[in-house]
């Protein structure tokens, strides 16, 4: 269909597909209800010159199901209002009405990236509540498998990363190393992702051939490897001129936002829960925190590569030192902690886990809290945004690395 | 457990403190009360002896009774985890001022813990539902929201409820197991 203009214009008010200030006069408010809170009102109020766009719940690059309503200049952000909850399961109500030991396969989908870690906190929680020392042999196991995880994470952070730039060789490059990764950890597990590993007391099963042998392959060649795909974007201009500069966050302001992980440590706070707090057998384990000064996405990328090489290091430790002995404490099927409170609080890939757990001397958990960063993450995308391109929103939500299944639980 | 902290907290916040400084493991617990929240955590945000500059996490917890708020913080200065446990707020109108002025990360914390509890951060300048929608109304981790399937808390009670049989009602006589009440 063509349609023409009268002379001098560009609307005609008989066309009905061109909408003139009367027909916005009908249309319902974003969002269709009063403002509730001051900062709603304050968002939902355009000044001259904005505009909102909704971005999701399920545009490919939010790695889930988020929803970011968008508050534009022309093409810069002004503000942003993400909307959570499309991936809420309750997990923490269903673990008050399940038995200790089966709230563990209900934390696993938390973070499918690394669920190894999601388990490990509150299993080191009920630990506490016990009183249950876990043999060494498990620890080491713990730490071994939950390096792998990291490293498998940080790949594919690599990969996601470089694909929310616009890159898509290096998500093909990373997703050889974490494969080989996920197959391990199959091998040991059992499951490719949703491990339900971790028990109460111990690990589920012992370090096998299988998984031993796959380890030790992979081992052989995983710096090098690791290397040359890391390479492929410090060493790339583009990459690199496109993310130095992007949302840079100083020191001050990523404490008050409550962050952690890489994400605080490319702000020049040495803060990693693994020597700030120690648990399990890191204490035993030689390896170092690096820092970054520059707070932007470049920072948290090549922090986040470091991490990898630190943990590549880790795992030949605990490989030399891994002791013998059982793998389990001697704990009864059915636990009933004495009344208390724990509070564990682990360094994920992300940032620092941590779990709260009440007990009320039932065999089921009173109150379990999972704090976890993601959830914290995504809310300093907000006070990253304002200032960058529409095209930067992606990048930047994607350095500071957030999950949707942690951040809605 | 950190001895030193415990002394240090006692002769600082002797008169506001509720009950005994609990320490376990590595945690030092203080209760207080919701009217001294705001000073006890700008004291032991600042004092140089205390420096808790880090929100761990922000937990509401439902007793059955009443409604308690509690912070972990993370100190450079002690090798403890703190954990301040804000107790006797009531169930009906749950209210605490917000900590939003010291984090602002505890936005978002807050925001998680009035959706699931109904607990108002009086300060925090949007404290509106995060993971249900707007048009919710309970309060799902509150004690008295049960879970439609599976309320019971005795032992093994919830499981013998998901797993009894259910025979079509059609069936014919004499097929239906013994034992299941038909």
């Amino acid at each position: 269909m063509t349609t023409t203009f009268p002379p001098g214009t560009h609307q005609s008010a008989d066309d009905p597909n061109v909408l003139l200030d009367d027909d916005f006069a009908s249309y319902e408010p974003i969002p269709p209800y009063p403002p509730r809170t001051e900062r709603e009102a304050e968002f939902y109020t355009l000044d001259d010159g904005e505009m909102y766009l909704n971005l999701g719940p399920q545009h490919p690059s939010t790695h889930g199901v988020l929803r970011v309503v968008l508050k534009l200049d022309g093409e810069r952000v002004v503000d942003i209002d993400p909307v959570l909850g499309y991936l809420h399961r309750g997990v923490e109500k269903l673990c008050e009405n399940a038995d200790y030991h089966q709230t563990i396969s209900h934390l696993d989908p938390l973070e499918y990236i690394s669920s190894l870690f999601c388990e490990w906190g509150p299993v080191m929680a009920y630990e506490k509540l016990l009183d249950v020392r876990v043999p060494r042999r498990a620890e080491y196991i713990r730490v071994l498998s939950g390096e792998l995880n990291r490293i498998a994470s940080h790949e594919l952070f690599m990969g996601w990363f470089a694909l929310d730039l616009g890159g898509l060789t290096p998500i093909l490059w990373a997703f050889i190393e974490r494969d080989e990764i996920v197959e391990m950890l199959a091998a040991l597990t059992g499951a490719r992702m949703l491990f339900n590993y971790f028990r109460i007391g111990g690990v589920n099963g012992d370090l096998n051939h299988d998984f031993m042998s796959r380890l030790g392959d992979w081992m052989s060649r995983a710096a090098g490897q690791i290397d040359s795909n890391t390479r492929l974007l410090n060493e790339n201009e583009i990459f690199v001129r496109r993310a130095s500069g992007l949302g840079v966050i100083d020191t001050e302001t990523a404490l008050k936002l409550c962050m952690t992980g890489a994400n605080l440590r490319a702000t020049g706070v040495p803060f990693d829960v693994r020597r700030a707090h120690p648990y399990s057998v890191y204490p035993e384990l030689d390896f170092d925190i690096p820092t970054r000064t520059e707070g932007d996405s470049l920072a948290r990328y090549l922090l986040r590569m470091e991490e990898v090489k630190q943990s590549l290091r880790i795992i030949d430790q605990c490989l030399e030192q891994l002791p013998d002995g059982p793998i389990m404490a001697k704990l009864p099927r059915l636990i009933r902690p004495r009344p208390g409170r724990a509070w564990a609080a682990l360094e994920g890939p992300r940032g620092m886990y941590g779990a709260y757990a009440i007990s009320d001397g039932t065999d089921q958990p009173f109150r379990l809290k999972i704090h976890d960063p993601s959830f914290i993450h995504l809310q300093a995308v907000g006070a990253l945004l304002p200032g960058h391109l529409l095209a930067d929103t992606m990048a930047i939500m994607a350095s500071l690395d957030p999950i949707m299944g942690g951040v809605d639980k | 457990m950190d001895r030193a902290l415990k002394l240090r907290l006692e002769t600082r916040f002797g008169d506001i403190l509720r009950g005994a400084v609990r320490q376990r493991h590595d945690e030092t617990e203080i209760r207080i009360g919701a009217e001294d929240v705001i000073d006890t955590l700008r004291s032991l945000y600042d004092e140089p002896g205390l420096g808790f500059t880090m929100l761990a996490d922000l937990a509401g917890v439902d007793t059955g009774t009443e409604m308690q708020v509690v912070y972990h913080l993370w100190s450079a200065t002690t090798s403890d985890w703190l954990r301040v446990i804000t107790i006797g707020l009531s169930r009906d109108d749950p209210r605490i001022p917000s900590v939003t002025f010291l984090w602002k990360g505890a936005e978002w914390m807050e925001r998680e813990t009035y959706d699931m509890f109904g607990i108002i951060f009086e300060g925090n300048r949007d404290l509106r539902r995060i993971y249900m929608p707007p048009d919710y109304t309970s309060f799902p981790l509150r004690k008295d929201f049960y879970l439609a399937d599976d309320a019971a808390r005795s032992p093994g009670g919830g499981v013998r409820h998901m797993e009894r049989t259910h025979e079509p009602a059609d069936a014919l006589p004499g097929t239906r197991r013994a034992g299941t009440g038909a």
